[in-house]
C-alpha cells in the first residue's frame, strides 16, 4: 500500500525533476520575438489606390472603429485602431480587397491618438525603374 | 413533426383539456404553449409530473407594446418547450413558479429587474442585476427606455453589520483575491461554518442584450462573442445558429465540421484553464502552472486556425469565415496527441495527491435531487449524476455524426466536477480528430441576406460551462428586435449557494471555482 502510494505521488515529483533539465516553457518576449501563425489578424494595411469609397467597411464595423473622411474630395476610411477589435470584418466586406492583413501586433503605446490610421492621399504615380 | 413532438403534444392535450391553453407544435423548440391567465403553472405541473428532468432553461421578457410577454423556456429529458404568457404593462403581475421549480428564482429576479414584471409569491425582492442607485420605475429592456436618458440616484451604502458576536457577515467581492471577476457574495458565518450566502450580480453588466438591438445581425455576431472571453466561439455559434433558424438556411456540411472543431478547441482550452484555476484556489500552484503550460499549445492552435489567440471570430451567418488549410491538419493532430500523453499524469495527480483529495473531495456536495431541482447545467449537473449534454440530447452542428462519450460522475463534489472536465478533455480530442479525419469537402459558407424575415427562434448549445441558451426575435429588418442570452453560470449559481451552506469558509473558493464561474457571461 505504502509502495503504491509513493508510486502514484511520484508522478508530480517526476514531472518537477524532469522540468529542471528542459528548456523553460516561457519565452523571453521582448528579447526573443514572438512568432505568430500565418493568417494572424494584426494591424491592417489600407491600399487607397484600390478603394472605391463605397463605405461598406465603415457600415459593417462592429466596433464603430472606421470613420469615413474626405481625402482629396473622396470618402476614405480612417481606422481608429484603439477601438478596433481586429475581427477583420472590414477586410471581408471590402469588394476590392483594399484592406489587407499583416501579422504586426505590437500596438501598445502611451498615447492612443497615435493609433489612428489616416488614409494617405494617392501617391503621385511612381515611375517604374527602367 | 417528430415522434417526440407528437408524444409531448398528445400528453399536454389530454392532461390540459378544458384549460385555456393553445399548443403549437414545432415552434420555439418542440412546441409553444400559449398559456394566459395563470395556466402556465398547470402546464408546468403536467410536465413536472411526466418527467423528473423537467427544468427551466430561461425566462425571456418581451416588450410587446401594450403588454409584456413572458416566455418560460422549459427543457425536459427529450424535448424543449416554450410557455408563452402575457401580462398588461399597467399591471404586470404573474404568479411565480419558484414553488414548483426552485431553480427559477434568479430567472424571475432578472426579468423583474429588467422588465418590471411582478412575480407574485417570489419572496426575494430588490435589485439583482441593476445597481442599487438605479432610478425607481425605469426598466431598461423596455423599448421606451433610452440608455442615454437614464439618471442614476446618488450611491448609498447598504451593508449592515450583524449583532451576534459569533455570527459574522463576510463580504466576498466585488474586489477579492479569490474572485477574478467582480461579483459580490455576502457570506454569513457562524464560527467557521457558512450559514447563508447572498449573491449580488451585475457588476459587469454591459447591457449587451439592449446594445444588440441597435446593431445589425452581422455586427451582433462579434458583439455576442464578447459576452465571454473564454467561451467566445460558442456564443457566436449559438447566435448564428439561431439566426439561421429564422432564415431557414442550411449550413454546408464542411462548415458544420469546421465549427465543431473551433468549438471543441474552445472547450479544451476552457477546461484546461479551469482545472488549473481550481489548483490555484487550493494553493497548489505547481499543478496550476503545469495545466497552463499545456494549455498554451491549444491557444496556438486557435491562432493557427482562426487568426487570433482568444477571439476566434470564426463564425458568421451561413457558415464559417475561413477554411482550414490541408497543411495545418498534421500540426493540429500532433499537438493534440501531445496533450493526450499528459492526461494520465493529471488524472493520477488528481486521484492520488493528498492536498487535492483533502481540499476537493466531499467539498460542496450537490445531490442528484438538488441538481434536478435547482436546474443546474453542464459539468455541474453531470458530476451529480444528471446526464444532460445538449451535444447528445439535441445534436447541433456535426455532433450528431461524431461518436463520443457523455461523462457523468455520481459523487457530486468539487472533485467530481473537476474530473468531469478532465475526462471531457479526452473526448474533445477524440471529437476533433474524428472531425479532421471525416472533414467533408465543398463550400464552407453560403451567402445569406442581411435582412432577416420576421420571426423568432430559440437555440441551445453546450458551452464548456453547460447549456447556453439564445432567443432571437426578428421584426423583418437588418437589426434584431430582441436577443436573450442565458448563460450557464447564471443557471449554476444556485448550486453554489446551496452547497456552500454548512461548509467551511475556507472551502468557499474551491467550491465556487468548481462551477467554473464566468461573471462576464452571467451579467452580459
Amino acid at each position: 500500500m505504502a509502495k503504491k502510494k509513493r508510486a502514484l505521488s511520484s508522478y508530480i515529483t517526476k514531472e518537477a525533476f524532469s522540468s529542471i533539465f528542459k528548456k523553460p516553457a516561457t519565452q523571453k518576449y521582448p528579447f526573443v520575438k514572438a512568432s505568430v501563425a500565418e493568417g494572424f489578424r494584426g494591424k491592417q494595411i489600407f491600399d487607397i489606390e484600390k478603394c472605391i469609397s463605397c463605405g461598406l467597411c465603415a457600415r459593417d464595423c462592429p466596433a464603430n472603429a472606421i470613420e469615413m473622411v474626405q481625402v482629396e474630395g473622396k470618402n476614405r476610411p480612417l481606422f481608429h485602431l484603439d477601438r478596433c477589435v481586429f475581427c477583420y470584418q472590414c477586410a471581408d466586406s471590402c469588394p476590392k480587397n483594399a484592406i489587407q492583413p499583416t501579422a504586426f501586433f505590437e500596438l501598445a503605446c502611451i498615447d492612443k491618438k497615435t493609433l489612428v490610421m489616416k488614409p494617405e492621399p494617392v501617391p503621385p504615380a511612381v515611375k517604374q525603374p527602367t | 413533426m417528430t415522434q417526440n413532438e407528437v408524444n409531448i403534444v398528445n400528453l399536454l392535450e389530454t392532461k390540459l383539456q378544458g384549460k385555456n391553453v393553445q399548443i403549437q407544435p414545432a415552434q420555439l423548440g418542440n412546441a409553444t404553449i400559449q398559456a394566459n391567465g395563470g395556466t402556465h403553472r398547470d402546464v408546468l405541473k403536467t410536465l413536472l409530473d411526466a418527467d423528473e428532468k423537467t427544468a427551466i432553461s430561461a425566462i425571456t421578457g418581451l416588450d410587446l407594446g401594450q403588454n409584456l410577454g413572458i416566455l418560460y423556456h422549459i427543457r425536459t429529458a427529450k424535448a424543449f418547450l416554450t410557455i408563452k404568457a402575457e401580462v398588461p404593462k399597467e399591471n404586470p403581475k404573474i404568479a411565480t413558479i419558484v414553488d414548483l421549480i426552485p431553480g427559477a428564482t434568479f430567472h424571475e429576479l432578472e426579468v423583474a429587474d429588467l422588465f418590471g414584471v411582478i412575480f407574485e409569491g417570489n419572496s426575494l425582492s430588490g435589485h439583482f442585476v441593476l445597481s442599487e442607485n438605479w432610478p425607481e420605475g425605469v426598466y431598461p429592456l423596455r423599448k421606451d427606455v433610452k440608455a442615454s436618458e437614464v439618471k442614476l440616484n446618488p450611491a448609498k451604502n447598504v451593508e449592515k453589520s450583524s449583532e451576534n458576536d459569533n455570527v459574522v457577515k463576510i463580504i466576498i467581492g466585488p474586489q477579492h483575491p479569490a474572485l477574478l471577476e467582480p461579483e459580490k457574495f455576502a457570506v454569513t458565518v457562524e464560527d467557521e461554518i457558512v450559514t447563508k450566502v447572498e449573491p449580488r450580480i451585475g457588476y459587469v453588466h454591459r447591457g449587451i442584450e439592449k446594445a444588440s438591438e441597435s446593431r445589425t445581425y452581422l455586427q451582433d455576431v462579434y458583439l455576442v462573442e464578447r459576452i465571454c472571453g473564454i467561451c467566445n466561439a460558442i456564443h457566436a455559434a449559438s447566435f448564428v445558429e439561431t439566426v439561421e433558424k429564422i432564415l431557414k438556411t442550411e449550413v454546408p456540411p464542411r462548415a458544420k465540421y469546421l465549427r465543431t472543431i473551433t468549438l471543441e478547441l474552445n472547450r479544451l482550452h476552457s477546461h484546461l484553464l479551469t482545472l488549473g484555476h481550481a489548483c490555484l484556489e487550493i494553493g497548489f500552484d505547481t499543478l496550476f502552472q503545469y495545466f497552463w503550460r499545456d494549455r498554451e499549445p491549444i491557444m496556438d492552435l486557435i491562432e493557427l486556425t482562426s487568426g487570433n489567440r482568444v477571439y476566434s471570430s470564426a463564425m458568421t451567418v451561413g457558415g464559417v469565415r475561413r477554411d482550414l488549410k490541408e497543411t495545418d491538419i498534421p500540426k493540429i493532430k500532433t499537438t493534440l496527441a501531445n496533450l493526450r500523453t499528459k492526461i494520465p499524469f493529471y488524472k493520477h495527480t488528481y486521484e492520488s495527491n493528498s492536498s487535492i483529495k483533502l481540499r476537493m473531495q466531499n467539498v460542496g456536495t450537490l445531490s442528484r435531487e438538488d441538481a434536478l431541482k435547482l436546474c443546474v447545467v453542464g459539468p455541474v449537473a453531470r458530476a451529480s449524476g444528471v446526464d444532460i449534454d445538449v451535444r447528445k440530447d439535441e445534436p447541433y452542428e456535426a455532433y450528431g455524426e461524431i461518436p463520443f462519450k457523455e461523462i457523468t460522475y455520481t459523487e457530486g463534489d468539487t472533485w467530481a466536477r473537476m474530473n468531469v472536465r478532465m475526462d471531457e478533455i479526452e473526448e474533445s480530442i477524440k471529437i476533433i480528430e474524428y472531425s479532421l479525419d471525416h472533414l467533408p469537402t465543398g463550400p464552407f459558407r453560403v451567402k445569406v441576406s442581411r435582412v432577416v424575415p420576421a420571426g423568432e427562434a430559440v437555440n441551445r448549445v453546450e458551452a464548456p460551462r453547460g447549456e447556453l441558451f439564445y432567443y432571437v426575435k426578428s421584426n423583418g429588418t437588418a437589426m434584431p428586435e430582441r436577443v436573450k442570452v442565458r448563460t450557464p453560470t447564471f443557471s449554476n449559481l444556485p448550486a453554489f449557494l446551496k452547497t456552500a451552506i454548512g461548509g467551511n469558509l475556507a472551502d468557499v473558493p474551491s467550491n465556487f471555482v468548481s462551477l467554473d464561474p464566468c461573471f462576464s457571461c452571467t451579467d452580459r
